[in-house]
């Protein structure tokens, strides 16, 4: 199906005919479907963002001159997220999370990893085999927006956190990543931050279940002890979506066997930046409003046996 | 005897060359001339641990990971936080010596970390494809029962796990701490180990396990934890250094679990 935007139909029928340029001129008609790499450069110009240098956000798979008929945004390409884009009747997939496995994200597994010399070929890989061909037979795009997304200000992957959690009209006015929350236990803030996140088994905890909470740090994504350092001193608590366990969580640990009243609560990585997604799907809207775009949520990956 | 003793004999028992650049495996508090009332060891020389081992009168501490929430034990990282003020005031103040062992007992064979880890889980040698392969074959079982009996053998109350309950499998790699295999061999169901990069990593097993549950292929991925992963084997690193150490008392403190889960 071709979708012309509103403007351009407007252009179009000023300009008179509209139906017959549809119908006589085939090329013309393409050329009102923008491409994936067309709404990447719309994005681009749109952002804010200077252009990194070193920079994974990239096209992963499919052809960047294919005509986009819609777009699912998510933080992580499973093939789930694929086949519930392609029901959608979206053929792009916009991902702030890897599509095969890794950060160097090729469509192939890595040579040799685990099995002997790294310069042997590696076996065929049924996941891989199977994404591939997915991709391949539903003529789709993914490409990667993670590292200039997230340079954006403020961070939407903060701003998509908070809303999700609820805590928007609670963000401190001179911290963006810091909300300041009505008195409640770590304990129940717990349950409240899973209950929202429609968490299943990811979330981990140190600190003092009773530890009454005001002011917490709201940080998606990877959390590095530098900022770890920075961030849970000045707040009761802090919500990470991944950290080095031999870093912030036993930091968090001496922290908290020393007496002082702080919490360090961990979400995962996917589910912290899941709401940021979402974030983008609402802009994208914005910035390609003739092409249909929605957010796929991964949800939590994990679970726990009780 | 001196912490300087102590770490000569382990130097000479250990029967591999001594990585003689290692930044990991050296003296992260006091030094070689310390005379040692006892030795504890642990995953971690957390606070706690370090007050547990001084109140049972045990003045050297021989952890496999970090003191100071950095690989490196880098002091000019955390030295403006007052934490680690206090914490190394404590240490001096008990003369108190930490010397971490783990690039070389990941170099030793066996592989204490494996052998302690392997021991609480249950995997017994007689499941075990080779010696050191960390690869056992047990009889099948689905994910979901794996997990349990996993959970209820460590004890781990925040482990993680990925992949399908109901996937039948037998077939467990066992990773130890962040020496976590990938889960894309085709001879392994499911990978145990302690933690790992959930994205952007060298392999992302997280998302391919979610990929391949969704394809109905039999894949898990089990995180016990760090801390939970590496802490049984420093029991057999305690035993170890006790059989060339007798003169004062050697055991293991657990640093234990630092997470808890929601209900």
């Amino acid at each position: 199906m071709i979708r012309i935007s509103r403007r351009e139909f407007v252009r179009l029928g000023a300009a008179g005919t509209v139906a017959a340029r549809l119908v006589l001129d085939p090329a013309r008609a393409r050329a009102a479907t923008p491409t994936a790499q067309d709404i990447v450069d719309r994005i681009r110009q749109a952002l804010g963002v200077a252009s990194q240098a070193d920079t994974i956000d990239t096209f992963k798979a499919g052809d960047p001159s294919t005509a986009v008929s819609g777009i699912v945004t998510t933080s992580l390409a499973t093939i789930d997220v694929m086949r519930r884009a392609v029901k959608a009747g979206a053929n792009m997939i916009i991902t702030s999370g890897p599509t095969f496995y890794s950060r160097a994200d090729r469509p192939a597994p890595p040579a040799g990893r685990g099995r002997g010399t790294a310069t042997a070929p590696p076996p065929p890989d049924p996941v891989f085999a199977a994404k591939n061909e997915f991709i391949k037979a539903n003529n789709l795009v993914v490409w990667r927006f993670s590292d200039h997304w997230r340079l954006r200000t403020p961070n939407p992957f903060t701003t998509g956190l908070l809303d999700a959690l609820g805590w928007t009209r609670y963000r401190a006015t001179d911290d963006p990543s810091t909300v300041m929350v009505p008195s409640i236990t770590l304990d129940r803030l717990v349950d409240d931050v899973g209950r929202r996140l429609s968490a299943r088994g990811g979330i981990r905890v140190v600190g003092n279940r009773q530890l009454r909470v005001r002011r917490i740090g709201v940080l998606p994504g990877s959390v590095s002890i530098q900022t770890t350092l920075k961030v849970l001193p000045g707040g009761d608590a802090l919500i990470a979506g991944e950290i080095r366990e031999w870093e912030s969580s036993e930091y968090a640990r001496d922290t908290v066997s020393e007496g002082l009243p702080r919490g360090l609560i961990l979400i995962g990585r996917t589910l912290s930046e899941d709401p940021g997604m979402k974030v983008c799907a609402q802009w994208l809207a914005t910035v390609v409003p003739d092409v249909p775009c929605r957010w796929m949520p991964v949800g939590d990956p994990y679970w726990r046996p009780v | 005897v001196t912490a300087g003793d102590v770490v000569e004999r382990i130097r000479k028992n250990i029967g591999v060359p001594w990585r003689e650049a290692t930044y990991r495996d050296t003296f992260k508090a006091g030094g070689p001339a310390t005379p040692v009332t006892g030795i504890a060891t642990t995953a971690f020389a957390s606070f706690d641990v370090v007050r547990r081992a001084v109140a049972e009168g045990l003045n050297m501490i021989v952890p496999h990971e970090v003191t100071f929430w950095n690989d490196r034990d880098d002091v000019t990282i955390v030295n403006g936080d007052p934490l680690y003020k206090q914490k190394l005031d404590f240490l001096t103040r008990n003369n108190v010596v930490i010397f971490r062992m783990h690039d070389h007992m990941h170099d030793q064979r066996p592989d204490f970390l494996y052998v302690g880890s392997a021991r609480e889980l249950g995997l017994d040698a007689k499941y075990e494809t080779g010696p050191g392969s960390h690869r056992f074959t047990i009889p099948e079982t689905t994910l979901g029962r794996l997990a349990a009996e996993v959970k209820k053998r460590v004890g781990a109350r925040a482990l993680r796990v990925v992949g399908n309950p109901n996937a039948r499998v037998s077939r467990i790699l066992l990773g130890v701490g962040y020496a976590t295999p990938s889960v894309n061999d085709a001879a392994v169901d499911v990978v145990i180990s302690g933690e790992q990069q959930e994205v952007d990593g060298g392999f992302d097993s997280p998302e391919y396990v979610l990929d391949a549950a969704e394809l109905g292929i039999p894949k898990g991925w089990i995180m016990l934890g760090h801390a939970v992963s590496e802490e049984a084997g420093m029991l057999e690193m305690a035993q170890w250094i006790e059989s060339f150490v007798s003169e004062v008392p050697v055991r293991l403190i657990k640093a234990g679990e630092p997470f808890w889960a929601p209900r």
